[in-house]
């Protein structure tokens, strides 16, 4: 181990072992004492936590002395004097005291960390800080302890919240005036000048303190459905007694190693699969890899309460500033979640706590008004679902207003008008999870300009979790958080395209259809160079596989080749994927890639497969937005009447058509088929032109002119769409398929009754093709033989 | 100051021995459909995934069949791979025959280039390995 060499000006010569672990040693016991201080709050008399928060800061203090950080010894002294008043009696842990030692402690962190980055203590200087703590120790002080104690038992009005403002290292020292204890007005904190004044008075209990403090005359705090936990959240540390601390570092070697283990694994499995005599072995070693892997896994798995535990001290400090009262609650504390999903999700657990105080919860004022409990309630709860653990953060507050929300979507150019009156509230409220999106009136520092719910959900699909919304007006909103349990290793599906191999989730696979070569040519439907597959009576948008990823280069037609098509359902995007081959399905790791080729917007990640070759990861929801495929809207979304006529899908699908400049639409489930064909096609009975088709005679309807549009030209195409009308196929003849839609219903106004014979597609009152009143033909549909008669009669 | 050779074509460059990780003979990438320019593919190192630079495309040089060499590098953003068609020799050279980038260089080159060295009968252009990252040469192809 290298010498500590430590000169007079604080310098430590290498980042050595001995500080490294002064480091983390010191850290560590910060994170008790923040925990410590705001249990403190709740129970100012507990001798044992003041114990524990002393001897943090006193050791702190030794180790500082012998390693030569000057800063950080001269500032644990200063907190170290308080705490000892503390600790014998004379001073009470009051709100004012315990916001001066969590600016203790945020100093120490910050010193510490500077240590970590620069290896030395930086050139800051902490006089302020020091000269905060020396007054907190100031003898005037010393006579409130009783006052203050009743007042904080006793005083019922909320409103006597008392504000202390935060005066930060680098302003000036806040002066304290000796003040008898009274129910002061509140300061407002937000309006914190440099020279704000502090008024210690007698102060309601303090924000995370439940109400379980209050006299007993109240009713017991803890509400009915905080079953597992006590009323207070006591947020514990990790249990000390069999564990190992391991370095991070190697738990994620040990992962890799793993990973690369259970792709040998593979290689192998695959190279001897035909060899009988190695089938026991091969098996015994899958049967050891998969175990192995299990229990790596497993160790780098830890409970959520080691984000949960950062919460109180935010939330305390932020209903502070905010002036509102806010009880924290906590369940599910010893969930575990792999360690690396856990720091990712740090930072949108902080930010919707912060929403939640920030835009959900009221002041006590209006909730009191409202009629509710003047505290609000705050509860982070985890829970496991199967391969996913679930996260969710739950005000009591006053919900998210719809309304707003609608009219900011509107405003943003998010959605139109129109749109938007068909949306159910449901839909609506996942709109502020989109970029810049704000509907906080005062957009304040707290939860951040418009950095809003779209980071929020970024960073959790990031680690392929899902994030929604959930909210009632006037009674509160949900944040919920589905992470999966882990990442690296996923089943996935092995295809084939442009000559390489590529991995495609399973979890976005629900079937696999094949379509040779032959079938080609009636099974995958065309609109203009759209590629469609009828799945079930459903139409499924395609994606050739080799055209994305190959653009402008000529591949196989869908006639020349087998067609398999991987059905893939992302994020409400349905689609197929129509690849070369397919392989086996394989356990593949995932392994990351860089951002420049993520960047592509294709790919999650690459694997190495059984052959040894290297596979790019598909990624189904990427793809699907990158050609454009639209969502699916929520069955839970329709509204109006449950069953429509029998003309319309389940959900109102509808083929959009332009006949001669002017829009209309055909229900999809009528339309049975789209057809391509020269002019040369149409026959005509009398005036009427039809088609015949399969030995079934089609009135076309022609009211467009598209018809006689390319008269005299024989060979010029036509499109005629086909579709059932009752009994009888009726033909449409159509000067452009635009796209398959979904239609709202229009309601004629001032009615509940649905306006028949029109739609709303894509925002735009569209007309719909009233099939029956296609004139039927004369005698109706006729056999071929019948036909012939007929056109020697015209002829 | 120790280089490694590497040539490309009849030119040799030279990467700091301090960047180099390791050096990977008859490197087979795999391609990545859609990837800028630059990118040579994907490589299988020591457990990850690495992206690697393709010199040849990087400098618009046309493409060339046959054996490709890889260094992994090592650079503020990360490891990556630099595709070559061949490494040669470790030389050591001095600060005395170093000369700074010409002016004529155009825009991208002088980028990457970080001057070059006077050998007995070459110039050693010099290669800026934080230039090469991928992360980097996107960043600067968005600008």
């Amino acid at each position: 181990m290298p010498e500590v060499s430590f000169r007079p000006d604080g310098k430590v010569g290498a980042m050595d072992e001995l500080t490294r672990e002064f480091l983390i040693e010191s850290q560590e016991g910060l994170d008790r004492m923040e925990r410590c201080l705001t249990d403190l709050e709740e129970r100012p008399q507990d001798a044992g936590l003041i114990g524990d928060i002393f001897r943090s800061v006193h050791t702190i203090k030794g180790t500082t002395g012998f390693l030569g950080f000057k800063r950080l010894e001269k500032l644990a002294h200063a907190g170290e004097n308080l705490l000892g008043l503390l600790r014998e009696g004379k001073l009470t842990a009051d709100r004012q005291l315990i916001t001066g030692l969590l600016q203790l402690l945020d100093g120490l962190r910050s010193i510490l960390k500077t240590i970590e980055a620069d290896s030395n203590e930086g050139a800051g200087v902490d006089d302020v800080l020091i000269g905060w703590l020396e007054e907190l120790q100031a003898p005037a002080r010393a006579q409130q302890p009783a006052h203050a104690m009743a007042g904080a038992q006793t005083s019922a009005a909320p409103s006597t919240e008392a504000k202390v403002a935060l005066p930060p290292a680098a302003r000036e020292p806040a002066h304290f005036k000796p003040v008898e204890p009274v129910s002061a007005p509140a300061v407002p904190a937000s309006a914190a000048p440099a020279s704000a004044v502090p008024v210690p008075a007698a102060q309601a209990p303090a924000a995370p303190a439940p109400a379980a403090q209050a006299p007993a005359a109240q009713a017991p705090a803890a509400p009915a459905e905080v079953v597992s936990e006590p009323a207070r959240p006591r947020i514990q540390g990790s249990a000390a007694e069999s564990t190992l601390r391991v370095d991070v570092t190697l738990l994620n070697r040990m992962m890799n190693l793993v990973g690369e283990l259970v792709l040998t694994r593979n290689q192998v499995l695959q190279a001897t699969s035909s060899d009988p005599s190695m089938t026991m072995l091969s098996r015994r070693l899958d049967m050891v890899t998969a175990d192995l892997r299990e229990s790596v896994m497993k160790a780098r798995m830890q409970p959520v309460s080691n984000i949960f535990s950062k919460m109180p001290r935010i939330v305390r400090d932020l209903s502070q500033s905010l002036e509102r009262r806010v009880r924290l609650q906590v369940e599910g504390q010893d969930t575990e979640l792999d360690k690396s999903l856990l720091e990712a999700i740090k930072d949108p657990l902080t930010h919707a706590v912060r929403n939640s105080l920030d835009h959900g919860i009221e002041l006590p004022e209006v909730r009191r008004a409202a009629g509710k409990d003047p505290e609000g309630t705050l509860l982070l709860k985890a829970s496991q679902e199967g391969s996913h653990v679930v996260i969710e953060v739950s005000d009591d507050g006053a919900g998210v207003n719809v309304e707003k929300v609608r009219q900011k979507a509107i405003e943003r150019g998010l959605i139109t008008a129109d749109n938007a009156a068909h949306m159910a509230e449901r839909e609506l409220l996942q709109l502020v999870f989109l970029p810049g999106f704000s509907t906080a009136a005062a957009v304040t520092n707290v939860s951040g300009r418009g950095v809003g719910m779209d980071v929020v959900r970024t960073n959790v699909e990031k680690i392929g979790g899902k994030v929604e919304i959930d909210s009632r007006a006037g009674m509160g909103t949900t944040l919920r958080m589905r992470i999966p349990l882990t990442l690296a290793i996923i089943p996935a599906l092995i295809v084939r395209s442009i000559n390489q191999s590529f991995a495609l989730p399973q979890g976005s696979l629900s079937e696999l259809v094949h379509i040779p070569p032959e079938q080609a040519a009636s099974a995958i439907e065309w609109i203009e160079n759209a590629p469609l597959y009828r799945l079930r009576g459903q139409l499924l948008p395609l994606i050739f596989l080799d055209r994305l990823l190959m653009p402008g280069v000529a591949h196989k037609l869908s006639t020349e080749r087998d067609n398999f098509i991987a059905v893939l359902d992302a994020d409400g995007r349905r689609f197929g994927l129509v690849v070369d081959g397919l392989a086996d399905p394989e356990e593949i790791v995932v392994k990351p890639l860089s951002a420049v080729l993520k960047g592509i917007g294709l790919f999650s990640g690459a694997t190495v497969l059984g052959n040894a070759d290297l596979a790019l990861i598909l990624d189904p929801g990427s793809i699907a937005m990158k050609a454009g495929i639209s969502m699916r809207e929520e069955e839970a979304t329709r509204s109006g009447d449950g069953e429509s006529e029998a003309g319309a899908a389940k959900g109102s699908e509808y083929l959009l058509v332009e006949v001669a400049g002017r829009q209309a639409a055909v229900a999809l489930a009528d339309v049975l088929r789209i057809e391509q064909l020269p002019l040369s096609r149409i026959e005509y009975i009398g005036s009427r032109p039809v088609l015949n088709f399969e030995g079934q005679l089609l009135p076309v309807e022609d009211s467009g002119g598209v018809l006689a549009a390319v008269e005299g030209n024989p060979q010029a195409k036509i499109i005629v769409v086909v579709c059932r009308d009752g009994n009888r196929q009726v033909g449409i003849a159509v000067s452009h398929v635009l796209d398959v839609a979904s239609g709202g219903d229009l309601f004629e106004a001032g009615t509940v009754q649905r306006a028949g014979g029109v739609t709303l597609l894509k925002s735009r009152v569209t007309g719909l093709v009233d099939l029956s009143s296609v004139t039927p033909l004369p005698g109706g549909e006729q056999a071929p033989a019948e036909w012939s008669q007929i056109t020697e009669t015209v002829a | 100051m120790e280089m490694c050779t590497v040539r490309l074509g009849s030119s040799i460059f030279g990467v700091p021995i301090t960047h180099i990780l390791e050096i990977v003979g008859a490197a087979k990438p795999q391609p990545v459909p859609l990837a800028p320019i630059f990118v040579g593919g994907l490589m299988h190192y020591r457990g990850d995934v690495l992206t690697t630079v393709s010199l040849r495309q990087l400098l618009d040089m046309p493409p060339k069949e046959g054996r490709q060499d890889l260094l992994v590098l090592e650079s503020a953003g990360g490891i990556f791979g630099l595709l070559v068609d061949s490494v040669s020799e470790v030389l050591t050279v001095s600060s005395a025959d170093y000369e700074p980038n010409p002016s004529i260089l155009d825009e991208r080159r002088a980028l990457l280039f970080a001057g070059a060295y006077k050998l007995k009968d070459s110039l050693l252009v010099m290669l800026d390995p934080e230039q090469l990252d991928p992360m980097r040469l996107s960043a600067t192809r968005a600008a």
